[in-house]
């Protein structure tokens, strides 16, 4: 039997996959800080004995859309949005360190600040306490300072936050959606990045497009079934040319 | 079953849930003191079906490795604790904070609760209660031949009797504060509890420290934004029908298969 229906099924599975990332997207739309995974058809030749003339598709998640999202205002003093390029560093579950977006920060009860999803949030000193009975203020260049509601006047800087900008290229999105360097090295902290607080920055996901793209790879997938269909055709054409006249 | 359905499936609830939030925002925005709620979205788990870095071939390795996301959905309600508007009401009983605290208010199972609705009443013994009737804690009783009560800025409740050219003082309206105002929980009746993540409160007077002074013939409304409710409910909506769209496109795909293989 031919291959072509091989072909065409890894073609046809490849295709439901890829929505499968797309629905993803789509299920994320408004998700703060989420970013876009990208996905792409890779040519997987097969390799062996004879004419490597054959190629399957095989589909990957090549990436994440690192282009930033839009932003929307809250007047939300713990709400903070990164201008530009940059990333908050939060402390992932098992104690390394990783990269989001996310900037609907809270307090939880020992007052530490966290995102939204319940990272802490790292500063330079750490994780950032906030004293309680205070009101925050977060400036441009990530300086927390906490004014005591006894004594404003006498505001204290409570610590910085980290914020780095590591090439996107060596980034790559882990398993619990946090983003990480690729070999897991800290990144190095970067004076440039600039936050802004009372925003807070959404999903990158282009609805427009990935509507397209769903649509894309429904006909895609339509497409490949057909091509099984016709490999069992002319399967049954030839089987039919070939019988022994009785 | 297929994944991917799963995937838009968990977008659908997600964006149901957002859906009763702004709803039920809506529906208090004219609820004296009420503070509305706002759905954090997160992203599930990514499952790894190979490992960024794999081999490809003998010479050459994969650029990325495979990771099906498995959806979203959210993770919790926050309140936002920003001031409502302050509505001259001219009631004397009316009682609106400006500023950071709550009421404290004794509910019948002898715990404290907190509002932020400060349309008090008397009951039958003169005693301030919210519209549930439940007393307000200190309990402040007004006598029955009083002519006028008065709040102060601070919190001191004088009434103004006959035949008495000093007004008598009655009792001292207190507020209590949290750490974490977000962390308490609402029970309805316009009332939060106190919870292991709101922290213990911290009582004072009003206007002291950092607490807001009160306001006397004033109430204040919810902090409900209809305009951004509005708005929220059209990103809602236009998610939701994106979810429902890749569930049906989905499906086609599945159905497309079943009968023509």
């Amino acid at each position: 039997m031919d291959r072509q229906l091989y072909i065409a099924m890894t073609g046809a599975k490849h295709s439901l996959q890829a929505q499968h990332h797309n629905n993803q997207n789509l299920a994320n739309a408004n998700t703060p800080g989420f970013r876009a995974d990208l996905d792409s058809f890779y040519q997987a030749p097969m390799y062996g004995p004879g004419f490597p003339t054959r190629a399957y598709a095989e589909e990957l998640r090549a990436g994440t859309d690192f282009t930033p999202g839009s932003i929307m205002t809250t007047d939300r003093e713990l709400d903070v949005a990164i201008q530009d390029q940059g990333w908050f560093v939060v402390q992932a579950p098992d104690g390394s360190e990783a990269y989001t977006r996310r900037g609907d920060f809270r307090q939880d009860s020992q007052g530490l600040l966290t995102t939204g999803d319940g990272h802490l949030v790292m500063g330079e000193n750490g994780p950032v306490s906030i004293p309680p009975d205070s009101n925050i203020e977060i400036a441009d260049d990530g300086v927390i300072t906490a004014i005591p509601r006894e004594a404003p006047e006498a505001p204290i800087e409570v610590d910085r936050l980290r914020l780095v900008n590591p090439d996107p290229a060596e980034l790559v999105k882990s398993e619990d959606g946090l983003i990480r360097h690729y070999d897991g090295e800290p990144a190095q902290d970067d004076a440039q990045v600039r936050v802004r607080s009372g925003a807070l920055e959404g999903s990158n996901v282009n609805m427009a497009e990935s509507l397209v793209q769903m649509i894309d790879h429904a006909r895609q997938f339509e497409t490949h079934i057909k091509m099984l269909t016709t490999a069992e055709e002319n399967e049954q054409t030839s089987s039919q040319l070939l019988r022994h006249p009785s | 079953m297929n994944p991917a359905l799963w995937v838009a499936k968990t977008g659908l609830d997600a964006q149901q849930k957002s859906m009763q939030v702004t709803s039920n925002n809506l529906a208090n925005v004219n609820t004296n003191g009420f503070k509305k709620d706002r759905a954090n979205f997160e992203d599930l788990f990514y499952q790894t079906v190979r490992q960024p870095g794999g081999r490809s071939s003998q010479d050459t390795m994969l650029p990325s490795g495979l990771m099906l996301g498995t959806g979203s959905r959210v993770a919790g309600t926050e309140k936002i604790h920003s001031q409502g508007n302050i509505q001259q009401t001219e009631r004397n009983l009316d009682v609106a904070i400006e500023g950071k605290g709550f009421f404290q208010i004794l509910r019948p199972d002898g715990e404290v609760a907190y509002t932020r609705d400060g349309a008090f009443q008397l009951n039958e013994q003169g005693q301030l209660v919210t519209t549930g009737g439940y007393l307000l804690e200190p309990a402040i009783e007004v006598p029955q031949d009083a002519q006028s009560v008065t709040i102060g800025t601070d919190g001191t409740v004088t009434a103004k009797m006959p035949n008495q050219a000093d007004p008598e003082e009655l009792g001292q309206i207190e507020l209590a504060d949290f750490i974490n105002p977000s962390g308490l929980e609402p029970v309805g009746e316009n009332l939060f509890q106190e919870t292991a993540s709101s922290g213990a409160p911290v009582v004072g007077m009003p206007g002291e420290d950092a607490f807001g002074s009160v306001m006397q013939g004033a109430l204040e409304t919810s902090n409900v934004n209809i305009a951004e409710e509005l708005v929220n409910m059209i990103e809602t909506q236009r998610g939701f029908e994106t979810n429902t769209r890749a569930i049906s496109t989905t499906d086609q795909m599945l159905q497309f298969m079943t009968q023509n293989v």
